[in-house]
C-alpha cells in the first residue's frame, strides 16, 4: 500500500480468518443462489419442470440479495478498501441491472417472431427481421428523414451561437431574456406540439396561418406537403432546443478570460477578426460538446412527429423512432420492432463513436 | 320475474320470503298481477324520464354530478341481485379508455353509488384511444392481464375470448340487464364464442352520415335540393361548394371531410364507410378478405374506387386535411361548424346537441351512409349496375361491451362483484342516458327507438327521428357490413393506414398501387399470425 492510500485510512483493519471466511461465503453464495433461482425458474418456464414458482419475482429477489451480499462481502474480506468499493458497486449493479439484463432480453426479442396476436407466441427466426428491415422502405425513408434532421443541427448551433453572443454582451433586460430565450427548453414537446403544431399553426384560425395570409400566402399549411411539413418539424424542434445549445455555448463564452478579447482589440482585431480568430476556437471543446448531446436529443425526435403529423403527409416527418413507435405499439410486431431499434441503436453508437474521434482528432490536431 | 316488478313488490311492504312462500301469498300476487305490471311499467317509465332530465337537453353538457345521480337512480338492478355492503373489502380493475373525458370517466360516475351500495373498491387503467390496443395485447401477451373487467369492441373477441381469457356470463346477469332487448346484429354470436356469452354490450356501433341540412335545399349553396345519397353525389356536392362561404360560420364552405391522418388503426374505418356501398355485395358477407384464403380483397376495382374517391375529394377538403384524424373531422371540424358531411359513430348525433362545442345542432341531417351507383362483384370479378343504389352501411367496431375477466372466476365473491359493475352499466335504463347524452355509446336496443322519450327528454322530435332512424336503419339494413373478429384485426387497419398515408400524400402513383401496397402488409401479417387459424376465424365470424 502507498503512502498516498494510507492518509485515507481511519481505521485500521483487523480481519480474522472468520470474517473473512464469511464474507468470501456471501460473495460466492449468494451468486450459487442466484443461479439455483433463475435454473429453476428457466426449466420451469421452458422443460416442464414445476418447482410451484407462479412469477419470475424469485429470480429478481434473489438477484437482490447477490447484489447485497456482494457488497456486505467486499467490506468483510477487504475492510476499509471495501467500504470504498461501496462508493461505486451499487451503482455499477443498478447499471447493470437497468441497461445489460434489458439489453440482453431485448437482443432475445429482436431475433424472435413475435406478433402478440399470434397464438404461437414468440419463435426465435434468426436474422430474418434484418431482411425485412433492408427491404422495408418504411424504415430507409425514415433513416433519410433521419439524415435531414440532424443536419438542422448545423443552422440550430449558428442560432444558438449568436444568441449567446448577444445575452452575452452587456445588454438592457439582460436577466429578463435569459429566462425568456430558456422558456422553451422547460416546455414538453407534446405541449409545443399542441400549442404551436395544432393551434397557432391551425389552418383556419391560427395566429400563425393568419399572419401568412396577410403575408400573401393564400392557403396557409404548415404540414401538408412533404418539404414544408418537414421544415415546420424542424423548426419546432429547433425552436425548442436551440435554448438548451445556446445556454451551454453562453456558459462557454462567460469562462473566456475578458484579457484575451482586450488584448485582440488593443492589436487592432475588429469585431468579426476577434471572434473568428479568438472566441470561436476557445469555444470549440464547448460547441462540439454542446452539438454531440444536441444530436442525441436529435435521434431521439418523435413526439412531436407522432403528435402532430403521424409521420405524414406520406412518411415525410417520419423519424426512426416514431415509425419504430407504430410497428410496435400499432401492430404489436415486438420481435421486428426490437430489432428496428437495436439496429438503430448499433446506428447511433457508431456515429456517435466515429464523430467523438473525429472532434477529439481535430481538437488535438488544431490546438 | 321482472327485477322491476320484483322491486314494486317489495316497495308495497312484501320481502322475498314473503312473495315467494305460501299459496296465500301467490294467490295474492296474481290477483295483483295487472295492478302491479302497470305500476311497475309506470315506475320504469317514470325513472327512465327522471334521467332523461339530467341535466336536459339544452343545459350543457352532463356533469360527474349529473352521472352520480344517474348512477344513483339506475341502482335497482344491483339492489335486486346484491345485499346491502356485500362486496366489501373486494377490490377489481376496471381497463377502458377516456376518449374526451367520457367511457371511464363516465363510469366512475355511473359506479360511484354501486361502490357505496356494495362496499366494493374500483381502481381504473385509463387508456387513450391510440394507446388501448396495444397495451390490451402486451397483457394478454405476457401473461400480464391485470384487470378484472374490461370495455372492448367485439373485434377484440377473437384476441380475448379466442384465448380463454374471459369468464362466461352468469344467467342471472343475462336476467338484470335484459338481453333480449338488443338489436338483432348485437344478439349473438357477437358477444360469444364457442357457444358461451362473455358480453355485456353497452354500444352498437355504426357509422352514420351526418351533414348539414343548410347546405341542401332551395337556393343552396350545392345547387342540391336534398342531401346526396351516394359517394358519387357526395364527391360532386364537395366539388360545388368548393369555393363559396358557408351559411353558418361565413367561413368557407366545405364538402364532406375524409379523415387522412392514421388513428391507430381506427382510421381505417373511414374508408371502408366509403368502400363498403362498393364492395359489400349482397348476399355474400366476405369484403374484407377470401373466406377460403384469407386474400385480401382490399385491392379489388371496388377497394380501389373508394381510395380513389378520397384522392379526388382531397383538394376539396381543408388544406391541412392530411393531418386530420377522425377525432379531428368530428369533433374539431364537423360538429365546429367546418365541412358538411361526414361519417361517424352515433355520438356525433348526441353531441349535435348537447354538447357544449357544437354549433350545427340546429342544422344537421342523418342518413345510413352513402350508397354507390355501381357495386363490385367479386365473384363474377365484375362490375354491375344495380337498379337502385348499392348501401352497405359500416357496423364499424360492433360496440363497446363490458367484459370480465377469468382473474376473477376462482373467487365466487369477486366474480359476483366484477359481473354487478358490468351489469349496472349495461342496464336498460341507464343505457338509454347513455344513449341520449354524450357518452361515446350510441343506441344499441330496441327500447333505444322510442323517439316519445327522446322528445319528453328536449330532443326535437324531427331530429331524434332522423338521428335515431339513421341508426335503426343502419342496424336492420339487410347488407350491412359485419366486421370480422379475428386476431390482429387492428394490426391490418393500422398498416393500412401507414400506406394509405402515403397514397394520399402522392408517394404511390395510383390509388390501384397503393391499394396493392395495403394488400401485401395484409397477406405479412396474415402470415404471421398464422393463415390457418385466421381462415378458421374469419369463417366463423362470417357464420360459414
Amino acid at each position: 500500500m502507498s503512502e498516498g492510500d494510507l492518509l485515507h485510512v481511519v481505521a485500521s483493519d483487523n480481519i480474522g480468518p472468520t470474517r473473512r471466511t464469511l464474507g468470501l461465503a456471501l460473495i460466492w453464495g449468494s451468486p450459487t443462489v442466484l443461479g439455483l433461482v433463475a435454473l429453476a425458474q428457466t426449466l420451469q418456464a421452458w422443460a416442464g419442470f414445476d418447482f410451484g414458482f407462479t412469477n419470475w419475482r424469485p429470480t429478481l429477489y434473489a438477484y437482490v440479495l447477490y447484489a447485497g451480499c456482494l457488497c456486505w462481502g467486499q467490506v468483510l474480506v477487504k475492510g476499509e478498501q471495501g467500504k470504498r468499493i461501496l462508493f461505486v458497486l451499487p451503482a455499477a449493479l443498478f447499471v447493470v441491472s437497468l441497461t445489460v439484463f434489458p439489453l440482453l432480453f431485448g437482443l432475445v426479442i429482436a431475433f424472435s417472431d413475435w406478433n402478440l396476436s399470434s397464438l404461437d407466441g414468440r419463435q426465435f427466426n434468426g436474422v430474418a427481421n434484418l431482411v425485412q428491415m433492408w427491404h422495408d422502405p418504411f424504415y430507409w425513408n425514415a433513416l433519410t428523414n433521419m439524415v435531414w434532421y440532424v443536419l438542422a443541427i448545423l443552422p440550430e448551433y449558428v442560432v444558438a451561437f449568436a444568441l449567446a453572443l448577444m445575452l452575452n454582451a452587456d445588454i438592457r433586460g439582460q436577466k429578463f431574456f435569459r429566462v425568456a430565450f430558456l422558456m422553451p427548453l422547460m416546455l414538453s414537446p407534446v405541449a409545443v406540439s399542441w400549442m404551436i403544431g395544432k393551434s397557432m399553426m391551425e389552418t383556419r384560425f391560427g395566429p400563425l396561418a393568419n399572419l401568412m395570409k396577410h403575408l400573401g400566402w393564400e392557403e396557409p399549411s404548415f404540414f401538408s406537403s412533404p418539404w414544408i411539413a418537414k421544415s415546420t418539424m424542424m423548426l419546432m424542434d429547433a425552436w425548442t432546443f436551440i435554448p438548451f445549445m445556446m445556454i451551454m455555448i453562453l456558459a462557454g463564452l462567460q469562462a473566456i478570460p475578458k484579457e484575451l478579447q482586450e488584448a485582440a482589440r488593443v492589436d487592432g482585431a475588429s469585431g468579426w477578426r476577434s471572434f473568428w480568430e479568438v472566441t470561436f476556437p476557445l469555444m470549440l471543446p464547448v460547441s462540439i460538446t454542446a452539438v454531440l448531446i444536441r444530436l442525441i436529443f436529435k435521434l431521439k425526435l418523435a413526439d412531436i412527429v407522432i403528435t402532430v403529423t403521424s409521420g405524414g403527409p406520406g412518411g415525410a416527418t417520419d423519424t426512426v423512432t416514431s415509425f419504430i413507435f407504430r410497428e410496435y405499439r400499432d401492430r404489436s410486431n415486438v420481435g421486428y420492432g426490437t430489432m428496428l431499434a437495436m439496429v438503430y441503436l448499433v446506428i447511433i453508437i457508431v456515429a456517435m463513436t466515429l464523430l467523438m474521434k473525429a472532434a477529439d482528432r481535430y481538437m488535438k490536431s488544431s490546438y | 320475474m321482472k327485477v322491476e316488478l320484483y322491486n314494486q313488490v317489495v316497495n308495497s311492504g312484501m320481502t322475498r320470503r314473503g312473495v315467494l312462500k305460501g299459496a296465500a301469498s301467490v294467490g295474492a300476487l296474481s290477483m295483483m298481477g295487472s295492478l302491479i305490471s302497470a305500476k311497475a311499467a309506470m315506475a320504469q317509465d317514470d325513472l327512465r324520464q327522471q334521467i332523461l332530465a339530467i341535466p336536459g337537453v339544452g343545459n350543457g353538457s352532463p356533469t360527474d354530478a349529473d352521472w352520480q345521480k344517474v348512477g344513483e337512480l339506475c341502482l335497482g338492478g344491483t339492489k335486486s341481485n346484491v345485499a346491502e355492503g356485500e362486496f366489501a373489502g373486494v377490490e377489481l380493475t376496471f381497463f377502458g379508455i377516456n376518449n374526451n373525458g367520457l367511457h371511464n370517466i363516465l363510469f366512475r360516475g355511473f359506479l360511484a353509488s354501486w361502490e357505496k351500495y356494495t362496499g366494493a373498491k374500483i381502481n381504473w387503467i385509463d387508456l387513450a384511444q391510440a394507446d388501448y390496443n396495444p397495451r390490451l395485447q402486451q397483457s394478454i401477451a405476457t401473461g400480464t392481464v391485470d384487470f378484472d373487467i374490461l370495455a372492448m369492441g367485439a373485434p377484440l373477441e377473437g384476441d380475448t375470448a379466442g384465448q380463454g381469457l374471459l369468464d362466461e356470463m352468469p344467467d342471472w346477469v343475462k336476467t338484470q340487464i335484459e338481453m333480449d332487448d338488443y338489436v338483432s346484429y348485437l344478439q349473438a354470436p357477437v358477444g360469444t364464442w364457442a357457444g358461451k356469452t362473455y358480453r355485456i354490450t353497452i354500444d352498437g356501433d355504426c357509422h352514420t352520415f351526418a351533414y348539414r341540412k343548410d347546405y341542401f335545399g332551395e337556393g343552396s349553396i350545392s345547387g342540391l335540393t336534398e342531401a346526396p345519397t351516394t359517394w358519387q353525389g357526395v364527391n360532386a356536392y364537395s366539388a360545388a361548394v368548393k369555393g363559396q362561404k358557408d351559411p353558418l360560420t361565413g367561413q368557407d364552405a366545405i364538402g364532406y371531410l375524409d379523415p387522412l391522418k392514421g388513428w391507430g388503426g381506427f382510421g381505417f374505418y373511414f374508408l371502408e364507410d366509403r368502400a363498403t356501398a362498393y364492395v359489400k355485395y349482397p348476399g355474400n358477407p366476405a369484403w374484407l378478405f377470401e373466406p377460403e384464403t384469407m386474400k385480401p380483397m382490399v385491392n379489388n376495382p371496388g377497394w380501389v374506387q373508394a381510395i380513389q374517391d378520397v384522392m379526388d375529394n382531397i383538394p376539396n377538403m381543408p388544406a391541412d386535411q392530411i393531418n386530420a384524424d377522425p377525432g379531428t373531422t368530428a369533433f374539431q371540424q364537423f360538429l365546429a361548424g367546418t365541412g358538411s358531411g361526414v361519417c361517424w359513430w352515433g355520438d356525433v348525433g348526441s353531441n349535435a346537441k348537447t354538447s357544449d362545442t357544437s354549433v350545427v345542432g340546429d342544422v344537421v341531417g342523418f342518413s345510413i351512409n352513402p350508397g354507390s351507383d355501381k357495386v363490385y362483384n367479386p365473384t363474377a370479378a365484375a362490375w354491375e349496375t344495380p337498379a337502385t343504389p348499392n348501401f352497405a352501411p359500416n357496423m364499424a367496431f360492433l360496440g363497446w361491451g363490458v367484459y370480465v375477466t377469468n382473474r376473477v372466476s376462482a373467487d365466487e365473491k369477486k366474480r359476483k362483484a366484477a359481473w354487478s359493475v358490468a351489469a349496472h352499466l349495461g342496464g336498460k335504463d341507464i343505457s338509454l342516458w347513455m344513449a341520449a347524452y354524450p357518452s361515446g355509446f350510441q343506441p344499441y336496443r330496441n327500447s333505444h327507438f322510442n323517439y316519445e322519450e327522446w322528445a319528453a327528454a328536449g330532443y326535437d322530435r324531427a331530429f331524434v327521428e332522423d338521428y335515431l332512424g339513421s341508426n335503426a336503419d343502419s342496424y336492420n339494413h339487410p347488407n350491412a357490413a359485419i366486421e370480422p373478429r379475428i386476431p390482429g384485426i387492428f394490426q391490418y387497419y393500422s398498416v393500412a393506414e401507414d400506406e394509405l398515408a402515403k397514397g394520399y400524400a402522392g408517394t404511390y402513383a395510383s390509388a390501384q398501387e397503393t391499394a396493392d401496397a395495403i394488400a401485401a402488409a395484409w397477406e405479412k401479417i396474415t402470415d404471421q399470425i398464422g393463415r390457418d387459424g385466421q381462415i378458421a376465424l374469419y369463417k366463423a365470424s362470417l357464420g360459414m
